[in-house]
């Protein structure tokens, strides 16, 4: 029997609790066992007091860049997971250390030592250490019910996505909660910012350098945080361990003393070096891979490690007494001093020559997503974005797509922002090549989970980023010979989402379609069709009316590189395709187009 | 360092620099030369900066280096921008066409004028190269990249017969035609320009 105050609940129980006590409103994942009911449990229990959203999404991948979109919306967000679940969302995952978050968000990986209801038995703690991010892991209920709220408070001070990791033992064992008071924490909202969330080069080499230099101060936070607790012994015996490994430890060795982490990325070495100046003897106890050990080994400190405590399969106290018991023993290593390991250096940004104008890529002369965006900054729509050439559309002085973390990332992210700002506050742009890759699984799961939104697919025929490789949408294959061409608007028929194909560069059809989606409700696609420029030479030429033009700047504000302000009228390059696009804002006449247009659907 | 000759190619995504850099380093193959090479592709093609480096000698070990020999440019503000690359005595080889970036064309920054005293500043030698010019000559201003490395040529260690191969092995058949002539009224038009290596 447990007291009034104080309940009895299985670690994915504690979890859940845990997020609605850290003001998690957020939450959502893919089932998978040991991590299944933290969801369950968050959905029963916030049914109850209607704060939280929380729903299962398409697959892991997306159910991240979902709770991505909540925590840039402003949302404390959890996503949670099985630890294979974490291969599938590696892509967002892997970025979203460069960006950071809004507002926390808190990544549950939840392992399987001993395959119990899995298909292999990966370490996931190699993950945090993988992307730079700091790793909470509880060892019973009552941190695993705590330590959300402390993974919270990480996230937003570090700027940092916190992967929570839990274990079989640890999700299904149960023990008794000490409920505490809800934390406080500021309020945030969303601000447009794409030098942190557009991850083209130089934004992700700025990022990147943040990243190390977070890890750094991540390191000395380990150190100071009571999450990592060094427990005085009385035994000649020193044992680093955490999570369920640490209790199989600690009823095995009663008198040893421990270094408990609690957070276990990064690792707080100056703590391990006191541990070794209290006891001669030291040992680790972890499950599955050396990944605290190897990090010991690198201090130039003797330790028992994976040569007795097996590399594989789950711990529990006999195993953990019988491994370590011959070494009491035995005579204790020679004490050496540990040698810390060197701060990283970080490479200086290249310095770049002072007063010459950059130049950074930009969309060609011709591109169709050039008219997409123009329209789209027409109507103040600045969609969540990904990768490809569009993604050119961020910077100035096109200024129209407010994200780039992976591909196919824009539609679950548009899911996590609408759901927390309310109906249809963002679109998201992807190319066709980007939609075939990995867009169809989110628009499937906004299908799913009733998100509203608008979804620009800006198809252009090709992969053009890359090189021009076909796609599933074009039918080309490999060696150029033709394929089935599947088509979106019945893919999206097929899912039952609506849909609609323009030709990009019809300006009227494009803006009608735009408009109608704008005074439309729920979840629907435009296909903005237009060949990509490269590989469609245009016919048309442009022409400039001179006695028109008066070098107003609408048109050069379209950031075409065939365009240049001459002495009296706007000139045109050899550059130029007659795409049109230019004409189309000009609000003089003094631009026109004739011949046969580049491309038709 | 250590013997082994280093030339950049810089320009803008889209003008062919990758072209020219593949020339240049077939044609030290064909010399005898070990070459390596390396270059950045992707985004940077559209429209950005654009650097390709071909490195040969002897023996060459990396693909990479900070600093040039020679820099073949094929637009002026790249080319100014790739300056700090030489060693005072390197060249730079650089054509005068001009692609103003977007904050040049909507008047926020300055297209610069200093190309010539700035590379007389570092003691590089400077031969700026009509290559647009000498292209159009030669039937298609595409060529334009092409011009500019015979220009260049007359100044690197190769003979006629490896350039010949060079461009051969790099141009594809349809267009070589074009590009041999471009290649070789540059190469006339600079013979006797006073740069060495
Ligand atoms: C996981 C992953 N695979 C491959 C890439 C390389 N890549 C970047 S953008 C892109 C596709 C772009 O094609 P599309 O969406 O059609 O846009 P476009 O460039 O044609 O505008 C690819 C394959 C990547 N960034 N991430």
């Amino acid at each position: 029997m447990c007291s009034v105050d104080s309940l009895f609940l299985s670690g994915n129980e504690a979890i859940a609790r845990g997020a609605l006590r850290a003001g998690v409103t957020f939450a959502c994942g893919y089932p998978g066992t040991p991590s299944t009911e933290i969801l369950e449990v968050l959905s029963a229990t916030a049914d109850r007091d209607g704060r939280v959203q929380a729903e299962w999404c398409i697959n892991e991948k997306v159910a991240l860049e979902t709770a991505i979109g909540a925590s840039l919306a402003g949302a404390r967000s959890l996503v949670t997971m099985k630890h294979v679940g974490l291969n599938v969302a590696a892509d967002p995952f892997m970025t979203l250390s460069l960006t950071g978050v809004n507002a926390a968000l808190v990544i549950v990986s939840a392992d399987d030592p001993g395959m119990h209801s899995s298909q292999n038995e990966q370490d996931n703690r190699n993950f945090a250490k993988f992307a730079k991010v700091p790793m909470l892991e509880p060892a019973d209920s009552q941190e695993a019910y705590e330590f959300v709220a402390e993974a919270c408070a990480l996230a937003e001070e570090f700027d940092v996505p916190v992967l929570l990791r839990s274990t079989t033992r640890v999700s299904h064992g149960r023990s008794r909660v000490v409920a505490r008071a809800p934390v406080a924490f500021a309020p945030r909202s969303y601000e447009r910012s794409i030098d942190k969330f557009v991850m083209m080069p130089q934004f992700a080499r700025q990022r990147n350098r943040l990243v190390l230099e977070r890890l750094a101060k991540l390191r000395e936070r380990a150190e100071r945080t009571p999450l990592n607790v060094l427990e005085a012994g009385t035994a000649d015996l020193g044992i680093i361990s955490s999570g369920a490994a640490y209790t199989y430890a600690r009823e095995a060795f009663p008198k040893a003393w421990f270094l408990k982490l609690g957070m276990s990325h990064p690792l707080p070495v100056e703590k391990v070096a006191k541990l070794y100046r209290s006891v001669s003897r030291v040992a680790v106890v972890e499950e599955l891979d050396p990944f605290i050990e190897d990090q010991v080994r690198a201090l130039g400190l003797p330790v028992v490690g994976k040569e007795a405590i097996p590399a594989d399969g789950e711990l529990d106290q006999e195993i953990v007494f019988a491994a370590l018991e011959p070494y009491l023993t035995r005579r204790p290593p020679r004490r050496r001093r540990p040698v810390m390991p060197p701060a990283a250096r970080i490479s200086a940004p290249v310095p770049a020559e002072p007063q010459l104008p950059v130049r950074p890529p930009v969309l060609c002369a011709g591109c169709p997503h050039r008219a997409v965006f123009a329209m789209l900054r027409k109507h103040k729509v600045s969609p969540l974005g990904d990768i490809g050439c569009y993604t050119l559309g961020a910077l100035s002085p096109l200024d129209s797509l407010d994200s780039c973390l992976c591909m196919g990332a824009s539609i679950g992210m548009m899911a996590g922002m609408n759901k927390v700002l309310g109906r249809r506050a963002v679109a998201a742009v992807l190319g066709d090549s980007t939609f075939f890759h990995s867009g169809v699984t989110p628009l499937i799961d906004a299908r799913y989970n009733e998100t509203d939104g608008i979804v620009l697919v800006l198809d252009n025929r090709t992969t053009a980023m890359t090189g021009h490789q076909g796609h599933p949408g074009t039918g080309v294959h490999l060696d150029r010979s033709a394929g089935p061409a599947l088509d979106i608007e019945r893919l999206c028929q097929g899912i039952g989402v609506r849909c609609e194909t323009v030709d990009a560069l019809d300006t009227e059809a494009f803006e009608s379609a735009l408009k109608r989606e704008l005074g439309a409700q729920g979840l629907g696609v435009i296909v903005a069709f237009a060949p990509c420029a490269l590989m469609a030479p245009g016919e048309q030429q442009l022409t400039v009316d001179e006695e028109r033009c008066n070098l107003c700047g609408l048109c050069l504000d379209i950031g075409c590189p065939a365009l240049a302000p001459g002495e009296t009228a706007v000139e045109v390059s050899a550059a130029c395709h007659g795409c049109g696009v230019c004409a189309a804002v000009c609000k003089r006449g003094a631009l026109s187009v004739a011949g046969e247009p580049a491309g038709t659907p | 360092m250590n013997g082994t000759t280093t030339v950049s190619f810089v320009g803008v995504g889209g003008q062919g620099v990758l072209l020219a850099a593949n020339i240049l380093a077939q044609t030290a193959m064909a010399q005898g030369y070990d070459v390596k090479a390396s270059e950045v592709k992707g985004m940077a093609q559209r429209g950005g900066s654009v650097l390709s480096t071909v490195r040969f000698g002897k023996l060459v070990w990396s693909p990479l280096a900070r600093h040039a020999d020679v820099v073949i440019a094929t637009e002026l503000l790249e080319g100014r921008r790739a300056l700090p690359l030489l060693a005072p005595q390197g060249a730079l080889i650089c054509a005068r066409t001009i692609i103003s970036p977007g904050s040049v064309l909507r008047g926020e920054t300055q297209y610069p004028q200093d190309i010539e005293a700035a590379a007389a500043a570092r003691s590089v030698t400077l031969l700026l190269v009509d290559a647009e010019a000498v292209a159009r000559q030669a039937g298609t201003v595409r060529a334009a990249n092409v011009a500019l490395l015979g220009a260049a040529s007359a100044k690197l260690p190769f003979n006629e017969a490896a350039w010949q191969q060079g461009l051969a092995a790099a141009i594809p058949a349809k267009i070589l035609d074009v590009n041999q002539r471009a290649f070789a009224l540059g190469r006339e038009a600079h013979l006797n320009e006073e740069v060495t290596l």
